[in-house]
């Protein structure tokens, strides 16, 4: 797997579905999704030691999640020595200002509020680099 | 004897007040009568003189006037002076006879001894000697007079004290430490259910006037009054009447000590306070009542609240959801459907994701209806007129085009949440701004009036009214009673259930008048002192 990727964690298929569809129009980069946080964090935990995390241009989160949520995987990513510095933008449908603020402090690239517009993910995507 | 001779002289006038005293003179002889009564006269000018020829005339004046005194010859017709006294003293025992004899009325000096003459005057009258003993007498009289005024407000001051005591039911009594005798007063017997003085007062059959387990705690109380030399102070103690009824006293009691500092007596009250007790126990079960139905309601109220948040968590996250994805599909939609054969694809498209947004703001404007009715007040002095002339000001400066006058009255200060109530006026004034938009002259007033000690505030407009039958949608989210494209409508109609929520919070009132094409009228009401609290977050101690 050499190619640069958009890791998508998002339990909602629909939401997967839309959000992998202006992925696609917007650029080429493959998409792995996540459907749930502990799913998220596993898949993570294994590309961290097998090294292929590099290929991770941008982790893109939902904040409800079954199992671990949105915040607790930002906090894993954070708190992994290889993952530290991934791009993450969060992805949500709720408006809680304490949740943006945790998401603030631990260090995003955006927070959006869905739906997912290509201009928003064009511009996100222009603040990492390419892989 | 001359005039000159019968002056008081160097004696002076007596101390006392002889006004009401009286003295009969009996003489039969009229030149001696007239030359004493002057002298009389002359020398106790207040003295009420009356005068008689004989015994008979002399009683029947006596009977008539009842004189303090008597001076009365011995040897006289129809009635001799001897006589008329032992008249006179069977009438009245202490009255005061100075008898007038010649020296050949010696024989009669022994019945005079006998009835209870006790002054004699001889003739011819020395006068000093006859004034020396009627200032003897008079001195008496009047000191007799004083004692018995003494002793009738004594008397008057005694019933009025007794009289206090029953009408305050306050019985005082005291103990003599030495015998355990004791004296209680009136009250104190009627108190305890029995007739004054009609048991011995001792102190122990004081202490079987209480209940058992209370004797012991006044029996301590006394004991260590006694031994550290303090009062007693504010005891309740109960006793048990005759009739079985139960009373409660409150007990007061101080420690008099003898010469030597050694306790002797005890002085102390007992007042009845049964009634005020059982008011008292009323109070506080009224109160506990009171505090019950409060916490349920607290219950209640906390419970509908907590409904209301989930219910507002369910449209401000789990519907949130749902609503991005759908909006999320329309946008896809309309994309796809630019190239589409059909021309209504992309209309259809367009109108669905107008809709969503229209829904998206709907569940704003309920999750901000929500916030108002549940948040924390954040509790201030507001200047309610600076607050609506902003208002105005930003109103006038959006549509200078539009004429209209606005009335604000000045230094409106009150106690409330400086935003929210700006949220609440920008509401009222917003819809007197936008319901006057017809009018040629619209004029918006700011005001208030105090009515029945309270302070009502409106604002009033001159735009389109409402008809009164529509009044009680008027406050309800959602509801509108205009038709649309009656008027620009850009709002998600919660505006006046925004207001109520925010008066509500403010522990006031809202409600309106209105009448169509003349204007609307919205009176609300504010607390002085209104509850911050938060209902969800710091809910009261159950």
């Amino acid at each position: 797997m050499a190619e640069s990727t958009i890791f998508l964690v998002e339990d909602n298929p629909d939401d997967a579905f839309l959000v992998s569809r202006i992925i696609g129009k917007v650029c080429s980069e493959t998409i792995i999704v996540a459907r749930d946080g502990e799913e998220a964090t596993n898949l993570l935990q294994g590309m961290a030691a097998d090294g292929s995390y590099r290929q991770i241009r941008l982790v893109l989160l939902d904040l409800k999640l079954p199992k671990i949520n949105g915040i607790e995987v930002l906090q894993a990513i954070r708190n992994s020595d290889p993952l530290r510095d991934l791009p993450v933008a969060i992805l949500t449908s709720s408006d809680n200002d304490t949740d943006q603020e945790r998401c603030r402090v631990l260090g995003v690239l955006d927070y959006i509020f869905k739906p997912l517009t290509a201009d928003r993910l064009q511009r996100v995507l222009s603040l990492t680099k390419d892989i | 004897m001359d005039e000159n001779s019968a002056e008081r002289g160097s004696m002076g006038p007596l101390p006392y007040d002889l006004s009401g005293i009286a003295l009969l003179y009996v003489e039969d002889e009229a030149d001696a009568r007239s030359m004493v009564g002057k002298m009389l006269a002359m020398n106790y000018p207040k003295l009420k003189l009356h005068t008689a020829d004989n015994g008979a005339v002399g009683l029947e004046l006596y009977r008539e006037h009842e004189p303090d005194i008597v001076m009365t010859d011995i040897n006289m017709p129809v009635m001799d002076g001897i006589r008329m006294s032992r008249e006179i003293k069977s009438i009245n025992s202490e009255a005061r006879i100075i008898a007038v004899t010649a020296h050949s009325d010696t024989s009669y000096l022994l019945n005079a001894i006998e009835i209870g003459i006790h002054y004699y005057v001889l003739k011819p009258i020395n006068y000093e000697e006859l004034f020396s003993i009627i200032d003897k007498i008079l001195e008496q009289i009047v000191l007799k007079r004083l004692v018995g005024e003494q002793n009738r407000r004594i008397i008057e001051s005694e019933r009025q004290l007794s009289g206090a005591q029953r009408i305050a039911h306050l019985g005082s009594w005291q103990l003599d430490l030495t015998d355990g005798s004791m004296n209680w007063s009136d009250e104190l017997y009627r108190i305890c259910g029995v007739e004054p003085e009609s048991t011995p007062a001792y102190y122990l059959t004081f202490l079987d006037r209480f209940l058992p387990e209370d004797r012991e705690v006044i029996k301590k109380a006394i004991r260590d009054a006694v031994d550290d030399r303090q009062p007693v102070s504010a005891l309740f103690c109960r006793i048990r009447r005759p009739d079985g009824s139960v009373r409660i006293l409150r007990v007061e009691a101080e420690v008099i000590l003898d010469g030597e500092g050694v306790p002797a007596t005890m002085i102390g009250t007992s007042h009845d306070v049964t009634e005020l007790k059982q008011a008292e126990e009323k109070i506080r079960t009224l109160t506990d009542e009171l505090e019950r139905r409060v916490i349920q309601r607290t219950s209640l109220l906390q419970a509908s609240v907590r409904e209301l948040e989930s219910f507002s968590y369910f449209v401000s996250h789990d519907l949130r959801a749902p609503v991005a994805r759908l909006e999320g599909f329309c946008r896809a939609l309309a994309e796809e459907c630019t190239n589409c054969s059909s021309a209504y694809c992309s209309v259809y498209a367009e109108r669905a994701e107008r809709v969503v947004r229209q829904i998206k703001h709907i569940i704003d404007a309920f999750n901000n209806l929500t916030h108002y009715a549940k948040c924390k007040l954040v509790l201030g002095e507001v200047d309610l007129s600076a607050v609506v002339r902003n208002i105005a000001a930003g109103f006038e400066q959006s549509e200078p085009q539009r004429q209209v006058e606005f009335v604000i009255a000045d230094a409106l200060l009150i106690r409330g949440d400086r935003g929210l109530l700006q949220i609440a006026m920008e509401h009222l004034i917003g819809n007197a701004w936008k319901f006057t938009s017809k009018k040629e002259w619209a004029r918006i007033e700011f005001g208030y009036s105090d009515e029945g000690g309270m302070r009502v505030y409106f604002v009033r407009d001159n735009g389109a009214g409402f008809n009164m039958r529509y009044l009680d949608k008027l406050f309800k989210p959602f509801q509108t009673i205009h038709s649309p494209g009656e008027y620009t409508w850009n709002g998600t109609a919660i505006g006046l259930a925004t207001v109520h929520s925010i008066v509500l919070r403010h522990g006031g009132k809202i409600w309106a008048e209105g009448e169509v094409d003349k204007g609307a009228t919205f009176y609300f009401t504010l607390e002085p002192n209104p509850e911050p609290g938060n209902f969800i977050e710091h809910p009261p101690p159950a």
